[in-house]
This record gives structure tokens, C-alpha cells and sequence, in this order.
């Protein structure tokens, strides 16, 4: 008895010993979501299966999930570096959340020129967004340009005719005239749309400005700021030749735009409006009483009903600067597995690029993959959304983006919210003053690691 | 084996759970922040560790955030320390009086609020002061007062804050009514007989006997004020707006560790506000020794 007990135990010894061999016989690679999108439930089913069908066609790679609640994924991802456990892949991640860990990407173009992998499928401006002075640290994934948000409807009631639908087209005023769609256009509409309680519009004297039920227009979600005065021109608060913090004539006439927007004009919602139940309580465009609203193609994420539609945006002394969002998997520089780690990126930003997408809601970087996306989308806005608009943007998105890195990044990026915090909440300000204090101490918080 | 030492060892047994937890859960850390504090540990570069000294420490003084941390703490304090106190004191004396209706459902009433989450009871509050669409500042425009700004003023956040606060006293509001009703009647009778009306009754009665309720929901308050944070982060967003009036120290300690990741100046920072609430709870129980009163005679 005693000898078998022997036997089972030597037996199951040697294969608890064979089982570690066998798994050290393939790579793994970590696969970490959660700083951008991908961390719902309902994606998750579909990263499973991508990471299910690649384990399956390569027997010498083992990729593995870690997915983290996106409140806590920063967190989390610093932790795992910290503690010498970084995962191979990270994303999909737009600029932003890269930026919070700028420095720890892997520079891709050798892997890129050592497997010959062929860069020409996307459009080369796309690649070139990822160009840095890291190097290469992504591959085109999804993109989410900007575009104008307007609800037909209130322009019919104030008898105006709708935002051009193309960028170039001129915008057509009640009495027929062409004007150039430009932020002054946009400025003028917006206040006769911009309603109070009385029925009375932002350009009458009578107009209640305490009382408004109907704003013109908003910057839906601008986050800490720097997407606000992009309208204007595209620009970086930091000068990566000089290393001073910098606002060209640009961003400051945005900046002043906005805040008399505010409160001078009043056809662009406080923050105190913004956070009322009129507008939401945060999600103005959709609550109904926000005529036109610059956002992302990812605002179709929270944006209900279908009494809305999408124009060109306004231009600013005769040139467009259209916002661009865009999100793909990152490699950990410290990776233990640059090759795999490569093999599995290219899968993801390739072939497995698609499925991904569908549960992502981004526009697929890849030209031909677009009509498919736009498609679906259609089935969510029966109402015939003008999706041409949205791929025309690309042509003037943003460069340097306003997502940009900064030295110091968290820190800049939390002064540059405080900034954009006080224009929103504070009105009497002196605003090129404020700017003026802004950049000061933009400036010693970049000589804090300069 | 003597039974004595297998019954120590049993205890020992018993207390361990608890003992391994104290080590690795607090022990630990504090050793390791206190550690931490003296390094420029940062947790995005957690490879370029190097020893500063006291260099984090030298740094509080420089830094204008820990001056108008300091400073916001304090305005705050100058009203919810006397509203923490005075507010339960008053009401549980209110809930005491003979003469009084419907004790119970009043007493239900106003604890509840204390079991409300405070997150579920901030985006309340932010919702009824709003500026726009705000419950108070409707009313106040029935009466013809414009209402303030209540959460985007540097002035008026902190009546705000307070506000919101005071939906938190249930619990001490309860245990000085419990501490109330646990006076002596005898003694109210003998400050009857020698002649003393309801103010000289609750003046030389009921606050020398609750004196030592009074002084524990002081401590609490104090220790409370330095770990100010949940309202202020929930409300601000983490911004410390408006102007940094939000900007209580724990948000800043939460914001250099957590945010920028600078966990060795979060740790000194950690041990500043350590060192502070320790000096203040201090200070009270030196005090203590003059203005509580204990039957027993036990002080502190």
C-alpha cells in the first residue's frame, strides 16, 4: 500500500514538474487594458475571443488578459511597472493616457524595418501621428476626429439654416447671404440660438441671461482645457527647443473666445450650467437644450435619439483645425519579449483589428475598413447622419496634437485643468492676465524635471 | 508542557490572524513610508529611486500648496470645528426636553442623514446648490435674495462645505443625547432646590456631566478636520476649485502620491499631517485636565 502511495505521489511530482516545463516552452505576453476603452463587460467577450484565436494559431506564444476598471487602470499600471511586473501590451490608449506614462514606450521602427512589416496600408499623416521623439510608439489603430454636433430642429424654430455639411461650404444666413463659415459665423448663430426664459435670444436687449433654457454651443466635454482654443490653431504649451512654456496669439484669442462666450455673451453654458439638470447635469448635448456642441466621434458613445446631425466645423482665419483623438495598443519599453510582443501588436492593429474595433466604437485607421463601420453606426442613427464630415476632418486634424507631452506631464496637465476651471466657474477675470500667470507657472513646473 | 504556557500559545494562536494583518497592513507601510519620505520614489520611475535626506521634509516649506492647504483646512475648521460641537449639543438637548413631541421620529430623523453615503450625498448637495437650478438659491429667489455661488466662490465654498457637513453629525448628535439622558435626575433636583433655572440647570449640570462626550467628539472633530478629504475631492472633481479653496491637505497628500505618483514627498507629507493631528490631539487631552469632568475622578 505504502509503495503505491509512493508511486502516485513520485508520478504526480513528475507531472507537476513537467507542467511548469511545458509552459515555460511558449512566450507569454500581457495583454493590459483599461486606460482607455476596452474594460467594459460587454468588450470583454470579444478581447477573449481575439486573444482565444491568436493563442490558437500561434503555439509559441501564450497572451494573456489583464484587464483593470479604467478609474483604477492608472493606478494599477504604475503599480505593475513599480513592482518590476509591466505588461508587454498596453491599450488600446488614446495620446493622453500614454502621455501619463511618457518615456516607457518601446521605439517600434526597428522591429518595424527588422520584420519588414509594411507601413503603406495606412495613410502615412496616420502613421506620422506617432512619430516622437521616442520614436515610433504606435501603429494606427482607431481614430476620433471632431466635428459639430447640431440639432436641425432648433435651427428650424429660429428659422436659420443648418451648418454646412461640407468643409468649405460657406453658411447660408436667414436673408440668403453667403458668409464664410468661421468662428465669428458660428458666434452669431450660436447667440440666436441661445434662448431665456421669455423666449428672448442672446442678441436682444431684453435677454435674461439668468433665466436660459436653450444655449448656442459648447465644447462637449473639453477635458482639463486644451481642446477648447484647438479651434483656433494647433498648438503645444511647450517648446520642446527652448523648453519654455509657450501660448501663440491663437490659443489666447480661443481661450478669451470662450470665456466671453461665457459670460459676456452668454451662449455658452457656465460650469455651474453645464453641472444643472437643464443640461443634463454634465451631458449637455444630449439633454436636449444645447443647439451645437464640438465633440468627438466618440460622443456617439453617450449621445441618444436621433434628432441630431453632423457639420463641418468653423474655421479661423481661413483654415480649419479639427481635434483629433486616436487610440492603439502600446509595447512596453521593458519588455522581456520585443519580438512576440511585436507579433501580437501587429495581430491586434491587423487582423484582429476589426472585431476589436466593433466593440470600441472607433473609426477604423485603415481607409477601406471605414464604410463597414459607419454602416453599423447607421443602425444605431436611423436618421442619416452626415458621416462624410467626420472623414473630411481628417484632413485638418490638429498637429502637434493638444493632446501633447509635456515634461512633467500630470502635473502640467493638472495646472492646465485648474486654468480652464477657473474660466468656467469665475467671471470679471482678466483673462490675458490669467494666461500671463497660467504660463508662469506652467513654466516652473516643467523646470521641476527640466 | 505547563497548561499556563499551552494557553499562551493558544492566545497567541488566536491573536495571529490580527497580528499578521497589523504587520503587513500597517506596521509595514508606516515603516515603509516613513522610509519612503526620505527618497524621491516616484511610482512611474520606481527604477531611478535615490536617498534625498531630508530634502522632502525641507520642501514642505517651500511648497505654496502646503501653505494654502493649511490655510483652507483652517477656514473650514473656524467654522465646522464650533458647528461639530455646538450643532449635536444643541439638538440632543432639544430631543431631551420633557416638553417635546414626536422624540423618536425627530431622533430618527436626524440621524439619518449620517446613513446616507457621503457619496451619494454630495452629488445631492451639488445638486441643490447649484447656482442655476438649485433647490436654495430657488428659494432664495422667492424671497427675493439672489443666492450666492455656493460652490464656485473661494467665499462662499466654505458655507457650502459646512452645509454639507452637517448632515454628518447623527452620530455625535446620539451619543451626547445618550450621554444626556444618562445624567443623574437627582442632581437636576438639587439644582432645583437651590435655585437654578433651566440655563443654570444645563450650565452647571448637563455640560460638566456630558463634558466628556463633548470632549470626544472634539478629538474626533480635530482628527476628522486633518482627514478632510471625500467631500472636497467629490466636489472639485480633485481640482481643489474654486481657486484652490478646495485644496484641504489631504487632497494634496492624495494628489502628490496618488496623481503625480511622487510617493516620497507624499510620504513626508503623510508624516506632516501625522505629526500635526498627533500635536493637536495632544494639546486637547493636556487640556482636557481643566474642562472635563469625570465622576470617577479618573482623568487623563
Amino acid at each position: 500500500m505504502s509503495k503505491k502511495l509512493l508511486l502516485v505521489l513520485c508520478l504526480l511530482g513528475l507531472a507537476l514538474g513537467l507542467v511548469p516545463a511545458a509552459a515555460q516552452d511558449k512566450v507569454q505576453i500581457v495583454w493590459f487594458i483599461g486606460l482607455g476603452t476596452g474594460g467594459a463587460p460587454e468588450q470583454r467577450e470579444m478581447q477573449e475571443k481575439v486573444v482565444a484565436a491568436f493563442n490558437a494559431a500561434n503555439p509559441d506564444i501564450e497572451l494573456v488578459l489583464n484587464v483593470a476598471e479604467n478609474t483604477v487602470a492608472r493606478d494599477t499600471l504604475s503599480t505593475l511597472i513599480a513592482a518590476g511586473n509591466a505588461p508587454d501590451i498596453i491599450g488600446p490608449v488614446g495620446s493622453d493616457g500614454a502621455n501619463a506614462f511618457g518615456g516607457n514606450w518601446l521605439d517600434l521602427q526597428p522591429l518595424v524595418e527588422k520584420t519588414g512589416y509594411n507601413l503603406t496600408q495606412w495613410n502615412e499623416a496616420a502613421v506620422n501621428f506617432y512619430r516622437t521623439p521616442e520614436g515610433l510608439i504606435g501603429l494606427p489603430l482607431a481614430t476620433f476626429p471632431s466635428m459639430l454636433y447640431y440639432r436641425p430642429a432648433m435651427f428650424d424654430e429660429a428659422g436659420l439654416n443648418y451648418p454646412p455639411a461640407n468643409y468649405g461650404d460657406p453658411y447660408v444666413m436667414p436673408d440668403g447671404t453667403e458668409v464664410e463659415w468661421d468662428v465669428d459665423t458660428l458666434r452669431e448663430i450660436a447667440m440666436i440660438l441661445t434662448v431665456d426664459a421669455n423666449g428672448n435670444d442672446a442678441t436682444m436687449p431684453e435677454f435674461d441671461p439668468d433665466n436660459i433654457v436653450q444655449w448656442g454651443f459648447h465644447f462637449q466635454w473639453y477635458g482639463e482645457g486644451r481642446q477648447i482654443p484647438t479651434l483656433w490653431g494647433a498648438e503645444s504649451l511647450w517648446n520642446p527647443e527652448t523648453g519654455k512654456a509657450q501660448m501663440g496669439e491663437a490659443w489666447r484669442t480661443g481661450y478669451k473666445w470662450f470665456y466671453d462666450g461665457m459670460w459676456k455673451d452668454h451662449f455658452i453654458p457656465t460650469a455651474a450650467a453645464e453641472q444643472s439638470d437643464a443640461l443634463g447635469a454634465g451631458n449637455p448635448f444630449n439633454s436636449g437644450n444645447l443647439a451645437m456642441a464640438q465633440s468627438h466621434l466618440w460622443y456617439t458613445c453617450c449621445l441618444e435619439g436621433s434628432e441630431w446631425n453632423a457639420a463641418a466645423l468653423p474655421s479661423y482665419q481661413g483654415k480649419w483645425n479639427v481635434r483629433l483623438h486616436a487610440d492603439t495598443f502600446r509595447i512596453f519599453k521593458g519588455t522581456k519579449h520585443p519580438d512576440e510582443s511585436f507579433r501580437v501588436l501587429t495581430y491586434l492593429v491587423g487582423e484582429a483589428s476589426l472585431d476589436l474595433l466593433s466593440v470600441y466604437g472607433g473609426m477604423p485607421a485603415r481607409e477601406q475598413d471605414q464604410d463597414e463601420f459607419f454602416r453599423r453606426l447607421d443602425e444605431k442613427y436611423p436618421q442619416g447622419v452626415n458621416w462624410e464630415v467626420v472623414k473630411q476632418g481628417l484632413n485638418y486634424s490638429d498637429n502637434p496634437s493638444h493632446e501633447a507631452w509635456m515634461p512633467n506631464y500630470l502635473k502640467a496637465r493638472d495646472r492646465i485643468s485648474a486654468f480652464t476651471t477657473l474660466l468656467a466657474n469665475t467671471p470679471g477675470l482678466d483673462v490675458d492676465a490669467e494666461i500671463d500667470k497660467f504660463l508662469a507657472d506652467l513654466q516652473a513646473i516643467f523646470d521641476e524635471v527640466q | 508542557m505547563s497548561l499556563k504556557r499551552i494557553q499562551q500559545i493558544w492566545g497567541f494562536i488566536f491573536l495571529s490572524p490580527w497580528i499578521i494583518g497589523f504587520l503587513a497592513f500597517t506596521l509595514f507601510p508606516l515603516a515603509a513610508s516613513l522610509i519612503l519620505s526620505f527618497t524621491d520614489y516616484n511610482l512611474n520611475r520606481a527604477d531611478e529611486i535615490h536617498w534625498l535626506g531630508f530634502a522632502n521634509y525641507m520642501k514642505i516649506f517651500t511648497d505654496p500648496l502646503v501653505g494654502i492647504s493649511l490655510a483652507a483646512t483652517f477656514k473650514f475648521a473656524l467654522i465646522a470645528l464650533p458647528l461639530s460641537i455646538i450643532l449635536p449639543v444643541g439638538l440632543a438637548a432639544l430631543l431631551n426636553a420633557k416638553q417635546l413631541k414626536g422624540k423618536r421620529i425627530l431622533r430618527t430623523l436626524f440621524y439619518m442623514p449620517y446613513m446616507v453615503p457621503v457619496v451619494s450625498s454630495v452629488y445631492i448637495w451639488q445638486g441643490m446648490l447649484n447656482t442655476e437650478t438649485g433647490w436654495i438659491n430657488r428659494f432664495l429667489g422667492l424671497l427675493g435674495i439672489a443666492g450666492p455661488n455656493w460652490l464656485n466662490d473661494i467665499v462662499w465654498i466654505y458655507p457650502a462645505l459646512n452645509i454639507i457637513g452637517i448632515w454628518g453629525i447623527g452620530n455625535a448628535f446620539l451619543i451626547t443625547l445618550a450621554a444626556m439622558q444618562g445624567v443623574p435626575t437627582e442632581l437636576y433636583e438639587a439644582a432645583t432646590v437651590d435655585g437654578a433655572g433651566p440655563w443654570g440647570r444645563f450650565r452647571n449640570v448637563t455640560l460638566p456631566m456630558i463634558s466628556p462626550v463633548i470632549f470626544y467628539n472634539l478629538v474626533l472633530s480635530v482628527i476628522g478636520l486633518f482627514r478632510y478629504f471625500e467631500i472636497p475631492y467629490i466636489l472639485s472633481q480633485g481640482t481643489g476649485r474654486p481657486g484652490n479653496a478646495q485644496m484641504f491637505f489631504n487632497l494634496h497628500l492624495y494628489k502628490t502620491a496618488f496623481v503625480f505618483k511622487e510617493m516620497g514627498y507624499g510620504s513626508a507629507l503623510a508624516w506632516l499631517l501625522f505629526a500635526m493631528a498627533f500635536i493637536a490631539t495632544l494639546a486637547l487631552f493636556v487640556s482636557s485636565r481643566r474642562w472635563v469632568y469625570y465622576a470617577s475622578g479618573d482623568g487623563f
